[in-house]
This record gives C-alpha cells, structure tokens and sequence, in this order.
C-alpha cells in the first residue's frame, strides 16, 4: 500500500512541475516557450494527454461566426451520440474572446461540451484548421486522422443547401471509433477564417 | 323595399416573396483578372481606404442590432474579419446585391467597384496596417430604434414565432390588426422584424377582406407558409412594394403616392427565416407613419408570369421560362421584384419598344432566393404604349444546384411550397394617363394582363376572376357572369367566386342562379358576411323574407358595424310585419351611418304609417 501512495505522489508532483512550465511560458515572447490551450478558468488543458484513450473531437469556433454557431445543435448532437467513446471539446481560437463571453455563448447556444481557449493557437496548428466551424478527430492513438468540415450544408458563404448530404464529422468518428487506419483525410470547412483572429 | 345591392371584390392576388437560386461561381475567375489591372496601390491603410468602403457598404447592416453577424464600426473589428472580406467581396457574396450593372440604375445600389474590391485585398496582404488616424473618416451614425422617427401607430404582432434552432429555411405570416378607426393615408411603414440576423426578408401584404385571419389556427397564432393569397378589392391596394430586407432604410412614398389604409384592414407580413442555432422567439413589430396627402397618383402591381411552363425534369440544368406581355397604355416603371425559388438560375427581363429598341429591366446573372429585394429605379423608366415586356427565367434542377431541395433531383412543378417553383415578374406601374382619356388606364393594362394569362393558362383562375371583376366594375354584367362562371368551373367550392358569381347574377335579375352559388359560397365559409348579406338579398328579392331574416341575422352578427346590413335588416323585419324590431335596427343602422338612405327613407316611412294608423 505504501509504495502506491509514493508513486501516485510522485506523478502528481510531476503535474505540478509541467503547470508551472507552462505558468512559466505565458507571456513569455521566447519562441520556444511551451505553449497551451486553457480551459475557461484559465488552467492549461491537452485535450489529447487527458483523452484517456478516448478519440478526440475539437471543434473550432468563434462566438460571431454565424457559420458555427449554425451548427451548435449538430455538434451538440453529435456529442450526445458518441460522448461515451469520444471526448468532444469546442476550441475558440480568439485571442479577445474572454471566459465570460463563451460561458454566455455556450448557455445561449445550449453547448454542454467543455470549452477552451486557444488563443496561441497550439490546437489549431496541431489540428492543421483554418476555418470556423472545421473540425479535427484525433484517434486514440492521438494521431490527427480527420480535419475540416462538419458535413457539407454550405457550398459557400451564404450558399447552403436545404440540409447537408454528405457527413465528414460522422464518418471520421465511425473509422476512429473502428480502428481503421484512415489516412489524415482532409476538406475544406465554410465559415470564418481563423487566421483573421492572429 | 329592400334594395340588393351585392358587395363583390376583385381578387387580386399579390403573392408574397420568397425564392431561390444558384450562384456565384464565374466571380472568381473574372475577380482575379481584375485584380492584376487593379493600379499598383501604394501603401493601403485602413484609415485612408478601406475604412471609407466598409462605412459606405458595410456597416449599414454591420453595427449592433442589425443583420450582420458582427458589427464592422472600427480598425479591431475589421481586421478581426480581413481574410473573410476579401473572400466574401471577391467572389461578391458580399455585400450582397444580385442584379448585373446594366444602363438602367436602381436606388441604394450596393455594389463594389473591382477597384474597391483589389483595394480590400491590398490591405490584407500587406498585412492591415491601420495608418494615419488623421485620415480616418467619421463612423457613420446610425438611429437607434425607429429610422424615421416615432411612428404615428405601432403595432405588435399577437403572439411571437418560435423559430427552432436548426433545420432549413422558415416561413412565417404574422397577421397585424391594424388600429385606425378611419381612413388614413400611409407614407411609410417601417417593418421591424425582430431579431434582424435571422430574417432574410419581410413583405407587408395589405389584407381588406380578412384573407390572413382565416388561415390562423386561433387569433393572432399567425399560419406558416412561403406564399399567399390575399383577396383584395379591385386596383386599389396592393399598387406598393412593401418590402423590407437587411439593410435598406423603410422606404417613404413620395408625395401623392400614399397607400390608403382602411378601417378594418390587416396587414400581413410574411417572413423568411434561417435557423442560428439556438432557438429564437421573434415578434415582429411595424411602425406606420401617416401623411394628410391623399394619393394624386395610383401605380399598379402587375405580375408576369408563365407557372404552367413550370414543369421541369429531374437533371435539367437550363430550363427556360418565358412570358411576354403588352402594355396597352403608355406607362412608367418604378420598381421590379424577379422571383423564383431554389431552383431559379438566371433571371432576365427585357423591354422591347415599338421601334425595336431593347433595354434591359433586370438581370440576375446568379439567382439567390436569399438576397432576393424588390429593385426600385432611381428614375423611374418611361415606356410608351406597344413595349413589350419579356421574362425569361432559367432553372437548374440538376444535382449540380447545391440548393436543389430534392436530392436526387425530382419533376418540379409551380406552386406556393418551397420545393415547387415560380417563375414571377412583379412590376410597379404608374400609366401615364392622356388627358380626357374615357377610361382609367389602369383597368386598360388590368383588363390586358388578365386576357393574357387567359391566353397563357385557360384554366387560370385568378384571371378569369380578375377579368370578371373588371367587367363587373364597367357594368358589363353579362361578360362578368361568363368570366365568374368560368372561375367557378376551374374551382367548384370556391367560397369567393361563388358570392362574385351570385352577387352579379342578382344584380342582372338571375335570382335563381344567384341563391344557388350564394348557398355555395356559405356551405364553403359559413362565416362569410358577403355571402350572407347578398343571399338575403336574393332570397328578399323573391319575396322570402323569412329567409332572408336569417342571412341578414347572421350578417348582422358577423360584422355589426356594417349599416347597410342593419338597413337589410330592418327591412325584411318590417315586410314580415315585425314594426318595432324593424325600426330599431333602422336607428342603429343611422347611428352608425347618419347618409344610410335606406334606412332613413324606410324610417320616415314607419313613422309616417304609425301616424296614419295609430297601432
């Protein structure tokens, strides 16, 4: 008994001394400082260290993109459907867009799905996403195996068809799920561009 | 004794908006031509150039509680959005303005220049640079609220609509009562649809005959639907545009061209809606601004139209439909609304003058349902009697079209839901009347435009009823029976055409017909107060009185404001020997119209008899 208490002592320190690299690395403009996604009470989060296994579904979005937040009942869905295997996040690459402002945007929208910030966009690098709404499905071995759009409602801006024909998200989910060795497939997403919020 | 007079109305109808289409691909090639000649910009700074663009062109929907997303007001917003306007005005998704620049200009176009549009692009790949806040020029100011001020009315729709947070486009009709107690004449009506970001359009119909109310399930409920019918008197209503789209500043009349606004009336706005994503309560409100000056000038509303040609085959891509039509007078054109649905391609429509001159009224090169707007013309376009008007709209029904609401592709055909199709061309017309011309010019292209869709369409009900009613309105009663006759043949149970048909079958002395499709008219709407009141008319006339008390009973009881009714009232009571109920309702129909010469003159009689025959 004793020697499991040490050892589950020993990997919390280690967490601790990984929060305070990171602490470290915030503000820093040293480009090979670490850098993180936060979760909305500030606190570093890798969705894919803490996936336990799980594929990971991150969603990117913005508060003002009228494009994702059309799909808010379909990404809710979609978590509902699968959050027994899949770990979903909503990722808002906005460096402005504070904690408050997406708590007000996920109750008005009817989000339940965790939220982060990206503001260093470290997840939408490592996600290869240049669009709200696009998506990124890590398996579970933590290797990128879709990234892009939803489904394919919009053509365009402005330009959508009466309900989508086509679902990426689904099919990425059901292979990651499966096993199957998917080759990082990837489409264009429709919406806003991330690299506006740089 | 009792006078039958017949209350019969002319249906027209103005179907409201709402349509569809394929778009814009051929942009992006042209675009980036365009943008190599573009001149070698220099330094672009948002201060300098694209500030004044994006205050000009964008920020009219673009600041809080309008349509746009977000507001585009200063250097942070802006640049929080650079790449995805230089998407959005390249491939002139944005700002969204659908017809083709041509000879004829419309009003508050909304278009970039190819200049304006590489500008924007400039600026973005040097990296937006904000500039000198020197050049800056001043945010526009926006009214909060009420664009023109305090309405003289407000009214609120009863009851909100529950738009759902996902799933396709919306339809909605909400039925405003309007609160005048007389006759008033509207300059303005400024629509307020609720939250802007989700209406993509809005459209007043003006609704004299409760043609809105029947359709709501419970009163104020408001009744789902992308087009409707509304019934109207003949020419007068219905001659405006009343139309609100993101954006546009509420549209005031100029002078002598106000809209007559009655007591009784309704005004429908029928609304087009997309889901945000989160479920959304919109109650619309409409602000309406009165003028003491009557109208001096009375355009028309005149729609082309060839739905029987709307059969297209599954996979068609460039199904073409057509109409042409003559003016018979010599006429202006203020404004054009093309309308089709999700199927619609390109949409043209051409003027072709006696000398053979063409000129282009519109063309819509990338047909969009969503953007669809009525265009007024900054001047309005004279034409002189003998153009020709030609609509020739094109449809893709292919798979191609993203917006094809059946997937795979199926037979579409015309009709009022969004997976039929239209194929319309709505004009505004004001005639240009030669002095001491015998008729009105009006009735002259009316009665025209109805032969023509007779002409398209034998089986066209509205046109054989239209055409009817005209013919009523001259007093060539013959012709009207043969026209409403014919309406009733293409629609059997139809309670409008059916009271048109017995009301000018009584007032050409057919009294049998005429009860035959009165009793018709009431089987299909037993609340139908034309209906009733002509059939106690009929049935006076063949001196059952008896049975007319009960048809004006129930007209009484439908609309107790009406003092003809009372009038007919009192005086089948008085022929049933009924003196004193009779005399009362003599007195309230005076009460109600002190001019009601039926009843004043049916009174003096009482009087005169009780004095001459004391009880």
């Amino acid at each position: 008994m004793g020697h499991r208490w040490h050892s589950l002592q020993v990997v919390r320190l280690l967490v601790i001394v990984m929060v305070a690299a990171w602490l470290a690395s915030f503000g820093s403009t040293s480009p090979s400082a670490q850098t993180t996604a936060f979760d909305l009470a500030g606190n570093p989060v890798d969705p894919l260290k803490s996936a336990g296994g799980k594929v990971v579904v991150l969603v990117f979005v913005r508060t003002d993109c009228p494009v994702s937040n059309r799909y808010a009942p379909t990404i809710e869905k979609l978590s509902e459907e699968h959050g027994a295997k899949v770990a979903f996040w909503l990722v808002y690459p906005s460096k402005s867009e504070s904690a408050e402002a997406i708590r007000k945007h996920e109750r008005e929208y009817g989000y339940k799905i965790p939220a982060l910030r990206d503001p260093q966009h470290v997840l939408v690098k490592e996600s290869r996403v240049q669009i709200t709404p696009e998506v990124a499905v890590f398996d579970a071995g933590r290797k990128l195996v879709y990234h892009g759009r939803i489904d394919n409602l919009y053509e365009d801006v402005g330009r959508a068809r009466s309900s989508a024909t086509t679902h990426e998200l689904e099919g990425a989910i059901s292979a990651a799920l499966s096993g199957k060795s998917l080759a990082a497939d990837a489409t264009h997403g429709v919406g806003c561009y991330i690299s506006d919020l740089e | 004794m009792t006078r039958a007079s017949q209350a019969s109305f002319g249906l027209f109808t103005l179907l409201a908006v709402a349509s569809a289409g394929v778009s814009a691909r051929h942009a992006a090639a042209t675009h980036q031509s365009a943008l190599k000649a573009a001149p070698a910009q220099s330094q672009v700074t948002f201060n300098h150039d694209i500030a004044p663009i994006i205050f000009h062109n964008c920020a009219q929907c673009h600041h809080p509680g309008e349509a746009g997303p977000f507001p585009l007001l200063t250097y942070a917003d802006v640049k929080a959005h650079g790449r995805q306007i230089v998407f959005v005005t390249s491939k002139r998704i944005m700002p969204p303005w659908l017809p083709e620049p041509g000879e004829l200009k419309f009003a508050d176009e909304l278009r970039l220049t190819e200049e304006q549009i590489a500008t924007i692009r400039a600026w973005v790949d040097q990296g937006e640079i904000e500039g000198n806040p020197a050049d800056l020029p001043a945010q526009p100011a926006f009214a909060a609220g009420w664009q023109l001020g305090k309405p003289d009315v407000i009214v609120r729709a009863a009851k909100p609509y529950l738009l759902p947070a996902s799933g396709g486009d919306s339809y909605w009709n909400f039925v405003f009562r309007t609160p005048v107690h007389r006759s008033q004449w509207l300059r303005s009506i400024e629509i307020r649809p609720g939250d802007k970001r989700l209406v993509h359009h809005a459209n007043v119909l003006v609704d004299r005959e409760e043609s809105g109310r029947r359709l709501e399930k419970e009163p104020g409920a408001g009744f789902g639907g992308m087009e409707l019918t509304i019934e109207s008197e003949a020419f007068d209503p219905d001659s405006h545009f009343l139309f609100w789209k993101p954006g546009s500043p509420p549209y005031v009349e100029p002078d002598g061209m106000a809209l007559r606004l009655d007591k009784n009336t309704d005004l429908v706005l029928n609304t087009h809606f997309q889901p945000s994503g989160k479920p959304e309560l919109v109650q619309p409100t409409l602000g309406l601004y009165f003028t003491d000056k009557p109208a001096t000038m009375h355009p028309i509303l005149l729609q082309l139209d060839n739905d029987r040609m709307l059969d297209i085959p599954p996979g068609g891509k460039n199904f073409q439909v057509s109409d042409d039509f003559t003016f018979p007078v010599d006429a202006s054109i203020l404004a054009i609304y093309p309308h089709a649905h999700y199927l619609g391609k390109d949409l043209l429509a051409m003027a072709t003058l006696p000398d053979g001159t063409k000129k282009t009224l519109i063309h819509i090169g990338n047909w969009d349902l969503n953007w669809q707007a009525v265009y007024r013309y900054e001047q309005p376009v004279d034409l002189p009697a003998g153009t020709t008007i030609s609509m020739r709209f094109t449809y893709d029904n292919s798979a191609d079209n993203i917006r094809n609401p059946n997937q795979p592709p199926k037979r579409v055909m015309a009709g009022n839901r969004a997976s039929d199709e239209m194929a319309h061309l709505w004009l505004q017309v004001l005639p240009r009347e030669s002095s001491g011309a015998a008729m009105d010019p009006r009735i002259k292209i009316q009665e025209a435009l109805a032969l023509h869709h007779i002409q398209n369409n034998p089986g066209d009900f509205e046109a054989h009823y239209n055409l009817a009613a005209l013919f009523q309105m001259k007093g060539e009663l013959s012709s009207a029976v043969l026209q409403f006759t014919q309406a009733v043949q293409i629609r059997p149970d139809d309670p409008t055409a059916n009271n048109a048909l017995g009301a000018v079958l009584l007032a050409s002395g057919q009294l049998d017909g005429a009860i035959v499709h009165l009793n018709t008219a009431l089987k299909g709407r037993p609340d139908y107060f034309d209906a009733h009141y002509n059939l106690g008319n009929a049935l006076a006339a063949q001196g059952d009185f008896s049975g007319a008390l009960t048809h004006f009973r129930a007209a009484v009881r439908l609309n107790p404001q009406d003092a003809g009714a009372e009038a007919n009232l009192g005086s089948a009571l008085a022929e049933t020997g009924n003196v004193k109920e009779a005399r009362m309702h003599f007195e309230r129909a005076l009460q109600i119209d002190p001019k009601n010469e039926l009843a004043r003159e049916n009174l003096e009689q009482l009087n005169r008899d009780s004095h001459d025959h004391p009880n």
